[in-house]
């Protein structure tokens, strides 16, 4: 229940070696490295530029997304795909490979894919420009005005249809209407000149909406062209261009060999960026430089075996942290109790003060989610799934430690689940000790007394942590008090004997006196008085434990439902197995998902407001190692 | 009779409804939210998903409750209980407790998961915190069905 002692390091060394030692301890890992105080030792710190890797990175993940069309994808190889490996020893020989010209071809690959679809975009404009004029006989470049005459082309709603045609037969016009759509009408009109201004105003009334050909259109078309020769023109162009891309995504694809180059060299760079990052924490004067950190005491011995080659320009100190400093936390657990390091880290850094509550709170929250789920078949489950995760997608780190909890609390669900639950909704009656739906009372009081142990236990945690901080009237008579009238007065409610009720009497007169600070006797006595009225939180936090009761048997109950369902559905005909054995998979896969998260949330607070809220306080910062870090590759 | 098994089955009907509409308001608030994280953040679906679904047990316990009376009856098949009207009334009270704290802590669970999820947009990493934050608004509806399944066992039918 310890937190590891964490130490305070020094080293001065020679600043021709800065970057080497600092590549050696990001591959180890050891030290958090904090901010020389520059100003109290008279250093100088340097602040080195990081902008053209920050560029570099930028361009890099762009390529490397772009790049990712062409990876092979799979359901089962994303979910249990393994990452890159690189040798961490080896990582900046990764950067002797030339990548800048690969980077600039993909850039321009991307550009001149661009352009051409932006081209092929504006092409396709044309053609649908062009798409209603197709019925027009007349060759393009003849299209224009004449001395005398002008020439129109344009558009008409069909409504007004008949008010032109009256308008064409007053004016005896010459007209020719080359596309009928639902709507609209296109047609080609020749006017004299002299009526322009007037017949322009006209139409214009008419909603009639000319149409120009454009400059491109006209560059286009030989003397004899007509509209559909120029259409079939755009149409080859866009042929053309789309050959073009297929080209640049053969080209792409090509090069998207190189991808997982481009991920090793941008996580190299990334660390080569937080090294440069972290040597602006460093002190220096002309010949040295200083580094300040923490480092967790067992790993001192690693550390100077490691820098042993360098000991001739190395001066290393350790010492203990100061009072007045504030050393990051590191929680310190046995293998098993590991994976509950997670429920802690979630409420918060134990304070340097207090201690860790894993190990505390472990076997509560292993028998709370049991309870709650209390259903072995789906326990089974999340057993196998996890191990098989852990053996196939070999995850690390904070995943590990999570699917390793899974498994574990998955074990508990089949304990509890066969004594106290069932098998996907069948009970086995030979092995169960205590059915809930058939006497929910007894369960109801099992919960309440694992409520009991749990808040007493809490209690005599922060007994021992005031003994610790040398608290010793607080210790033995307030929190001593509390562990002597907790259960001599649940004893006395249920056998009635006198003697447990002088022995509550007892214990509560240790609060009455000792639980107020004040000096004046009847303030104390009074503030005592008030502090027994604790008494009411500690009944709401045990009664807090009844959601075990009813967690447990909703889970069971759902289960039953389902398994009613499925009987229904086996009376369809024909299909009925079909159906009995879609409703039994999805229903229980449904339920285990919810019995598991309202499980694992619920026990969880469980220990949160009612278990921490009795001795533990947060406020511990996390340790942090100046440590390679990765996002495509796994350095090993 | 006739009566009895009337308000017995009210009683269950109560139990779905009140707790089903307390989840639905209150996994729309939170499913409102999340969509629109979503619209900046698409890949956060997996977490805010779990955020969206929680203030959908109010309903499930509701349902549960209902189930209880369903059997209770013998509704699913085999011989149909025949409750006193003293008794029907005993289990559309019964059912009372899990239908009105699903209704209100369906929604206000909801409420919780929505700010949750503005939180979840910022903080991707704390995705536990709100659901716990959320689960402190659910344990009512849990003591509630708590109480609803106790108070159900407790009442004895002749068949």
């Amino acid at each position: 229940m310890a937190l590891a002692e964490v130490q305070k390091v020094q080293i001065l060394a020679y600043s021709g070696m800065k970057m080497e030692l600092l590549s050696l301890l990001q591959e180890e890992g050891f030290i958090q490295i904090e901010s020389a105080n520059f100003e109290e030792l008279g250093l100088k710190n340097s602040l080195p530029e990081v902008s053209h890797i920050d560029l570099l990175l930028h361009r890099l993940s762009h390529a490397i997304d772009y790049l990712s069309r062409w990876e092979e994808k799979g359901f089962v190889k994303k979910l249990f795909g393994q990452k890159l490996q690189l040798p961490r020893q080896e990582r900046e020989k990764e950067l002797g490979f030339d990548y800048k010209p690969l980077l600039d071809m993909i850039e321009k690959l991307e550009a001149d894919k661009n352009d051409v679809l932006s081209h092929i975009k504006f092409l396709e404009k044309e053609k649908e420009f062009l798409r209603p004029l197709e019925g027009l006989d007349l060759p393009v470049k003849s299209v224009k005005p004449t001395e005398a005459t002008e020439i129109l082309l344009g558009s008409l709603p069909l409504s007004r249809l008949e008010e032109f045609q009256k308008l064409i037969d007053e004016k005896a016009l010459w007209h020719q209407v080359i596309w009928r759509k639902k709507r609209k009408v296109y047609i080609l009109l020749i006017f004299l000149k002299s009526d322009k201004t007037s017949f322009e105003q006209v139409l214009k009334e008419l909603n009639f909406n000319p149409l120009y050909l454009t400059e491109p259109i006209l560059n286009r078309a030989n003397e004899q062209d007509r509209v559909e020769h120029i259409i079939e023109k755009i149409g080859k162009e866009i042929e053309k261009m789309r050959e073009k891309i297929e080209v640049l995504e053969g080209e792409e694809q090509r090069s998207s060999v190189h991808r997982e180059k481009l991920m090793l060299i941008y996580d190299v760079l990334l660390n080569e960026r937080e090294k440069l990052l972290s040597s602006r924490l460093l002190g220096k004067t002309e010949r040295v430089f200083y580094l300040e950190g923490w480092i967790c005491s067992s790993d001192i011995k690693k550390l100077k075996s490691k820098l042993l080659p360098y000991s001739e320009f190395i001066e290393i100190y350790f010492r203990l942290p100061h009072p007045d400093e504030d050393p990051p936390v590191i929680l310190e657990n046995p293998k098993a109790g590991k994976p509950f390091e997670i429920i802690t880290k979630l409420y918060g850094l134990p304070h340097r003060r207090s201690f860790d509550p894993t190990i505390a709170l472990a076997p509560f929250f292993f028998l709370f989610v049991g309870l709650t789920v209390s259903e072995a078949g789906y326990g089974l489950l999340v057993t196998l799934f996890s191990l098989l995760y852990i053996k196939l997608a070999k995850p690390k780190g904070g995943l590990l430690q999570f699917l390793k909890l899974l498994s574990i609390l998955g074990i508990s669900t089949i304990i509890l689940g066969t004594l106290v639950g069932g098998w996907f909704g069948f009970p086995i009656r030979r092995l169960m000790v205590l059915d809930p739906l058939q006497d929910p009372l007894s369960f109801l009081i099992l919960c309440l007394a694992l409520g009991f142990i749990q808040v007493w236990f809490g209690t005599l945690l922060r007994m021992i942590s005031q003994i610790k901080n040398r608290d010793y009237l607080q210790a033995i008579f307030v929190q001593g008090g509390w562990l002597i009238l907790l259960p001599s007065l649940v004893l006395y409610g249920v056998i009635k004997q006198s003697l447990w009720g002088i022995i509550s009497l007892v214990g509560a007169a240790g609060i009455v006196f000792f639980a107020s600070p004040s000096r004046n006797p009847l303030a104390r006595f009074f503030g005592g008085l008030y502090r027994l009225y604790d008494i009411s939180r500690y009944l709401a936090d045990i009664l807090s434990y009844t959601r075990l009761l009813a967690l447990g048997l909703a889970t069971s109950v759902i289960a039953m439902v389902v398994n009613t369902l499925c009987k229904s559905a086996l009376g369809i005909p024909w299909f009925g197995w079909l159906f009995a054995a879609m409703i039994f998979v999805g229903g229980h896969l449904f339920n285990l998902g919810i019995s598991f998260l309202g499980g694992f949330v619920h026990s969880m607070r469980l220990q949160f407001v009612e278990f921490f809220s009795k001795f533990f306080e947060s406020g511990g910062k996390p340790f942090t190692p100046f440590e390679l870090e990765s996002k495509y590759v796994e350095f090993i | 009779m006739e009566l009895g098994l009337t308000l017995a089955i009210l009683g269950g009907a109560f139990a779905v409804i009140l707790g089903g509409i307390g989840s639905a308001i209150g996994v729309g608030l939170a499913g409102q939210a999340s969509s629109g994280v979503m619209s900046e953040d698409p890949e956060k679906f997996g977490s805010l998903l779990l955020l969206v679904a929680l203030p959908g047990t109010q309903g499930i316990y509701g349902f549960l409750s209902a189930f209880l009376v369903i059997l209770k009856l013998g509704l699913t098949g085999g011989s149909l209980a025949s409750p006193t009207i003293f008794q029907g009334w005993q289990i559309l009270i019964a059912c009372l407790p899990v239908a009105f704290t699903g209704l209100v802590s369906g929604i206000h669970q909801g409420k919780v998961c929505a700010s949750g999820v503005y939180m979840v947009a910022k903080q991707p990493k704390d995705l536990m915190k709100p659901v716990i934050m959320a689960a402190l608004v659910e344990t009512y509806a849990v003591l509630g069905l708590l109480i609803t399944i106790l108070l159900l066992n407790g009442i004895a039918l002749k068949t």
